[in-house]
């Protein structure tokens, strides 16, 4: 499997999801063998349907199923180098194959994604200053013009709506120290201070779906 | 007469007690990690204590398994053999330095003192198979030796079987069942014995005279059958039995294995019933369980030799165990807090005992109360601090007085010992540890000072322990 570079005009993707079957093409068995691991392994750390009960554990609900092959297939490689794909993820990707992968995400992204809790006003005013028209003056580029303007994201960039503060400055910090190397969010996350990491994530963590 | 009676005493009180006071407590098993492909902290805040995912882990009985397999399948696709192509092994060492705060009374009776400082090179050194045997069949199975025995032994040892179904709302059903050697091994959380805290001690020290039979008394001695549940991940329900599962018992006519006899000691009538429930309640990084747990054990006391013979029926001394627990987690990538207590309580009707004149009461009581505060750093720095009391009823016969300078005695027939274990840990990796820890005594055997009648005080008993544990 190639991986390709990633830009933010949209023609790269984070991802890796060539080839993948299509949701339409999952049958019944698939879906339910991908019921009983996301119920009976995935959840114990990212929630009842994707819903993580801990911010160290993102949410899945309503993730795009492409986005979520994508990493499922990185942590598979070992490509994904943060430190809790490390510590979880190589090992719970390692037995995947692409069927289960495949039917995993699309499990997810069937789930109803919700807002999370609300943070503080002044953070979230900053934050969605951020999110939505950037800081040129620190070379950061608006957030939603690759994950959309209500943070759903596309097959190829991340929903981000609901998505946990913790989890969120987190992956901003990985991509900041290239642990996580994806050279468009690197780029973009670069110039982000720590108090600027918290007001987007405290926007996009209270954001709906 | 009196030191007759003493001897007496002291032997119906190792009958009573048994000898798992000094069993070697928990351990963390690498070839978990080695089989999930997963690091440590995914199953401990820092090992051994479980996190969330740990407990799953262990309720779904090993089996979560990354690693190549060798497998067969039938003509329905059934597995029939799924086993890893490396075997599940780990080891661990434990290498400590021991400074008891007074020496003991030279054991030949003289006016000469014991050391006060003890190497253990090991201390310990165990060998784990721990990990997937089958689909839905899991084992963590330990060899030990240590420095106090000079010999190997089995030591803690669960074998289960689990299973889980998705129920209506999606929530989980996980059901298995454990065939395991100590009561509470088989348990989840780090708030009941087997797994509680202190994780490791000296084995060097003084060790007070008192302690219920499910906190250890039983360990490895015993050979439970259980069956559990688990829905949704929170409610936990379970209920076996316990029978004697003695090591190194044999029947003195045959010199096989079995069936014991009068010439065992502290054999279970018939079976033991155990009993847990308990509720786990997540929040964010937060999590909160509460439960209760107990057995009821009825031991037959016998201990009799050719010369005197004892028979392995009539009266049992019955020690009904009822205990509550709790524990608070917060795992945070920074910093990681919990909290954990329990408090056993045990009715004793000695009924065995009182007829041979071992015990001044036909019924006593005793609880243990333990909570111990953990903090860590980064999962490299950390500190405990623990409260410990065990209570009861004074009884001469069961925690006696000793004719001279004994140390493991009671001057006044109580077991009453409280005390303090203050610990600092340092982990350069994570199967890595370094800890110092400070116990010290306010009461030991019913007494704050000379509660030997020998002029011992409980703050002799304290310790000072250096260890270096390794996981690998």
């Amino acid at each position: 499997m190639k991986r390709r570079l990633v830009s933010l005009s949209g023609t790269m993707v984070l991802g890796l999801g060539l080839g993948l079957a299509h949701a339409d093409d999952i049958d019944a068995a698939a879906r339910i063998a991908a019921q009983r691991v996301a119920v009976g392994t995935c959840a114990t750390c990212h929630g009842p349907q994707g819903h993580s009960l801990s911010p160290k554990f993102p949410v899945l609900a309503g993730q795009h199923a492409k986005y979520l092959v994508a990493q499922l297939q990185a942590f598979k490689a070992q490509t994904r180098g943060d430190p809790d794909a490390l510590g979880y993820m190589w090992g719970m990707a390692a037995p995947l194959n692409e069927e289960l992968m495949t039917s995993l995400a699309d499990y997810y992204s069937r789930q109803t994604p919700i807002a999370g809790p609300t943070g503080g006003a002044a953070l979230i005013t900053r934050g969605k200053d951020i999110y939505q028209n950037g800081d040129s003056a620190a070379g950061i580029p608006p957030c939603g013009g690759c994950h959309g303007a209500a943070a759903a994201g596309t097959d190829d960039f991340p929903r981000l709506a609901g998505q946990h503060v913790q989890y969120v400055m987190k992956q901003l910090r990985s991509f900041q120290n290239n642990m996580r190397n994806v050279a468009v969010m690197h780029g973009v996350a670069r110039g982000l201070q720590l108090n600027d990491m918290e007001a987007v994530a405290t926007y996009l963590q209270a954001l709906g779906p | 007469m009196q030191h007759a009676q003493w001897i007496r005493g002291a032997w119906i009180l190792l009958l009573l007690l048994g000898l798992g006071l000094a069993a070697p407590v928990a351990k963390a098993v690498p070839s978990f990690a080695r089989q999930t492909g997963m690091a440590c902290e995914a199953c401990h805040t820092v090992f051994p204590e479980l996190t969330h995912f740990g407990r799953v882990f262990k309720a779904n009985a090993f089996t979560l398994d990354n690693l190549k397999q060798v497998r067969d399948i039938d003509a329905t696709k059934q597995e029939l053999l799924s086993l890893a192509t490396l075997p599940p092994l780990a080891a661990m060492v434990q290498v400590s330095q021991t400074w008891l705060n007074s020496p003991l009374p030279d054991g030949t009776g003289g006016p000469g003192k014991s050391q006060t400082s003890t190497v253990g090179f090991p201390q310990q050194i165990s060998l784990f198979y721990a990990g997937k045997v089958a689909p839905h069949v899991g084992a963590m199975i330990q060899l030990t030796y240590g420095n106090d025995s000079g010999t190997i032994g089995i030591d803690n040892t669960d074998l289960r079987y689990a299973n889980s179904v998705v129920l209506e709302h999606e929530r989980s059903l996980i059901y298995g069942v454990s065939v395991n050697n100590n009561p509470t091994v088989q348990d989840l959380w780090n708030s009941t014995p087997a797994w509680g805290y202190p994780y490791a001690s000296t084995n060097a020290g003084v060790s007070p005279l008192a302690g219920t039979e499910i906190d250890g008394g039983l360990a490895q001695d015993v050979a439970g059958i259980s069956a559990y549940v688990m829905w949704n991940e929170a409610l936990y329900g379970e209920l076996g039995v316990y029978r004697s599962a003695k090591q190194g018992a044999a029947n003195p006519i045959t010199g096989a294995a079995g069936p014991l006899d009068g010439t065992t000691s502290n054999v279970i009538s018939g079976v033991a019933p155990y009993g847990r429930v308990a509720y786990e309640y997540q929040w964010g990084r937060h999590n909160l369980e509460v439960g209760v747990y107990g057995a009821n054990f009825k031991l037959l006391p016998g201990g009799g030799s050719v010369g005197t013979p004892a028979a392995l029926s009539g009266p049992v001394n019955e020690f009904r165990d009822v205990a509550e627990d709790f524990q608070y987690q917060f795992v945070g990538d920074e910093h990681l807090f919990s909290l954990a207590g329990t408090r056993i309580h045990e009715s004793m009707r000695l009924a065995a005992s009182f007829a041979a004149g071992a015990v001044t009461n036909p019924s006593d009581d005793l609880t243990t109360i333990r909570v111990t505060g953990t903090y860590y750093y980064h999962r490299k720095l950390g500190a405990a601090i623990t409260h410990f009391s065990t209570t009861g009823s004074v009884d001469s016969g069961l925690y006696p007085a000793g004719p001279a300078p004994g140390v493991i005695t009671s001057a006044n027939g109580s077991p009453d010992t409280k005390g303090w274990i203050a610990e600092l840990n340092y982990l350069p990796w994570l199967n890595t540890k370094l800890s110092l820890q400070y116990t010290t005594y306010t009461q030991f055997n019913g007494g704050d000072n000379n509660y030997d009648g020998f002029g011992r005080n409980a703050s002799a008993n304290g310790s000072t322990y250096l260890l270096l544990w390794l996981t690998f």
